[in-house]
């Protein structure tokens, strides 16, 4: 092997005492894991044409340098394949940017997972899911993505459930949360693109987020119609006005009806913004907002975000079925914020 | 025989220089950093209080961070630098 590996060493008896190590060690998520030997990680390095002792990021709060040794071992643990290197590498990079702002999501009660949103031709090549069943198990790509990230977090950051990770209920979005868009069958501007990325360039999307929220219409067959519902559902299903962002995901079903009436994410973005506001009088009586509700408080509206643009929409999931879920961002103040990378191969 | 790579950090020793603490808190001037939760400048005002009453602290002042998540800001630090021996910062809900 051409490149030197200077992580500690262990030696153990067979492939099963190795994955019995690493639970004993604290370094998995409660899962078993792939044993991280020298051969396997260099061959994820190899992939990623990255030597070892690079810094892949830096995370200021905790001072910790993230190496892409590091992010390999821990890929190689989460069942990645080597060709999934620099897609963790670019969401490594992403949870690293100061916009991300870590010291929050990888620590908060809020309990945020780190949703990934891939674009590009990379989607398509590693299979990232972006239809059936669009947020459970079933594509490998999937699920070892975001839990590699997830173990980077925990293994070289110090997220550590009930320790530096306080989340107060977390979710099982921090297993692994990695979507693509269903960029093949959109009649939208995809995402990336909209962030100012080319449609060939492949990109990573980390956004500190919540669960998804699913949205039920099976009645319209029109855009307001479809978006009346998820904007009702939007209106009180975060923290009603606290989170910075919100990823919404569209459909099929649903997506083809906004399309056929002629509306493209921008319009999308602006109905969910003109129709997701509640009264201060509301969030005082459902003690959301302090203080006794005075009269002017009926007709003071308050959005659910800073600006439509704070709405970021994914079109993916099933051909079938009239869903559309959202997905709260972590936070307030705008203190983390989706971060776009580029899948750099 | 198989060999395994640790997946964790290696800590590396970092110096970090910290300021004599003072003998006493009598005369002295003291940042109270508001990390923006709900009611921390209550409680702050508290303890201001308290350490005026009682540990004759001459003057006290709040610095409100940007957000909960963030370090304190530049003007901050600038601020705290320039006219004040002490500061009381914290996180939690």
């Amino acid at each position: 092997m051409a490149v030197t590996l200077t992580s500690k060493r262990y030696q153990v008896q067979d492939v099963g005492d190795a994955i019995e190590f690493c639970f004993q060690q604290g370094w998995t998520d409660g899962l078993p894991v792939v044993p991280p030997t020298p051969e396997r990680v260099g061959a994820m390095l190899e992939a990623a044409r990255l030597a070892p002792q690079q810094q892949v990021a830096f995370i200021t709060n905790r001072a910790v340098s993230i190496t892409a040794e590091k992010v390999a071992i821990n890929a190689v643990m989460a069942g990645c394949k080597p060709e999934y290197m620099a897609v963790v590498v670019a969401a490594v990079e992403g949870i690293g940017d100061p916009a991300w702002s870590y010291h929050g999501p990888g620590t908060s009660t809020g309990g945020a997972a780190v949703l990934m949103i891939v674009n590009g031709p990379i989607a398509r090549e590693l299979d990232i899911n972006c239809g059936d069943n669009l947020f459970g198990p079933g594509w490998r790509s999937s699920m070892t993505i975001g839990r590699a990230l997830r173990l980077v977090m925990r293994n070289v950051c110090g997220s550590r459930p009930g320790l530096l990770d306080r989340g107060t209920l977390g979710h099982p979005g921090k297993i692994s949360y990695v979507i693509a868009e269903n960029e093949a069958e959109s009649p939208w501007t995809p995402l990336h693109v909209e962030r100012g990325f080319r449609p060939e360039q492949s990109t990573v999307t980390v956004m500190a987020a919540e669960s998804p929220h699913q949205c039920y219409n099976q009645l319209s067959n029109t855009p307001e119609g479809v978006l009346t519902t998820i904007a009702d559902s939007m209106r009180l299903g975060g923290s009603a006005g606290r989170q910075p962002q919100y990823a919404i995901i569209i459909s099929g079903e649903h997506m083809r009806t906004i399309a056929q009436g002629g509306w493209g994410k921008k319009e999308i973005r602006q109905f969910l913004f003109d129709h997701t506001q509640n009264s201060i009088a509301h969030l005082k009586r459902t003690n959301r907002v302090p203080g006794a509700v005075q009269p002017a408080d009926e007709t003071k509206m308050r959005p659910l975000v800073a600006s439509p643009d704070d709405f970021l929409i994914i079109a993916a999931g099933g051909r079938a079925g009239p869903f559309a879920a959202h997905i709260p961002g972590w936070g307030g103040s705008r203190s983390s914020l989706a971060v776009t990378k580029e899948v750099k191969r | 025989m198989i060999e395994l790579l640790d997946p964790t950090a290696e800590v590396t020793a970092q110096g970090i220089a910290y300021v004599d603490r003072p003998a006493s808190l009598a005369g002295k001037r003291v940042g109270l950093i508001d990390n923006t939760k709900f009611n921390s400048d209550r409680l702050l005002e508290k303890i201001g209080a308290i350490l005026k009453a009682e540990y004759g602290v001459a003057e006290t002042r709040m610095f409100r961070k940007h957000n909960a998540s963030v370090p304190a800001h530049e003007e901050i630090i600038v601020e705290l630098r320039k006219g004040f021996d002490a500061m009381v910062a914290g996180v939690g809900d």
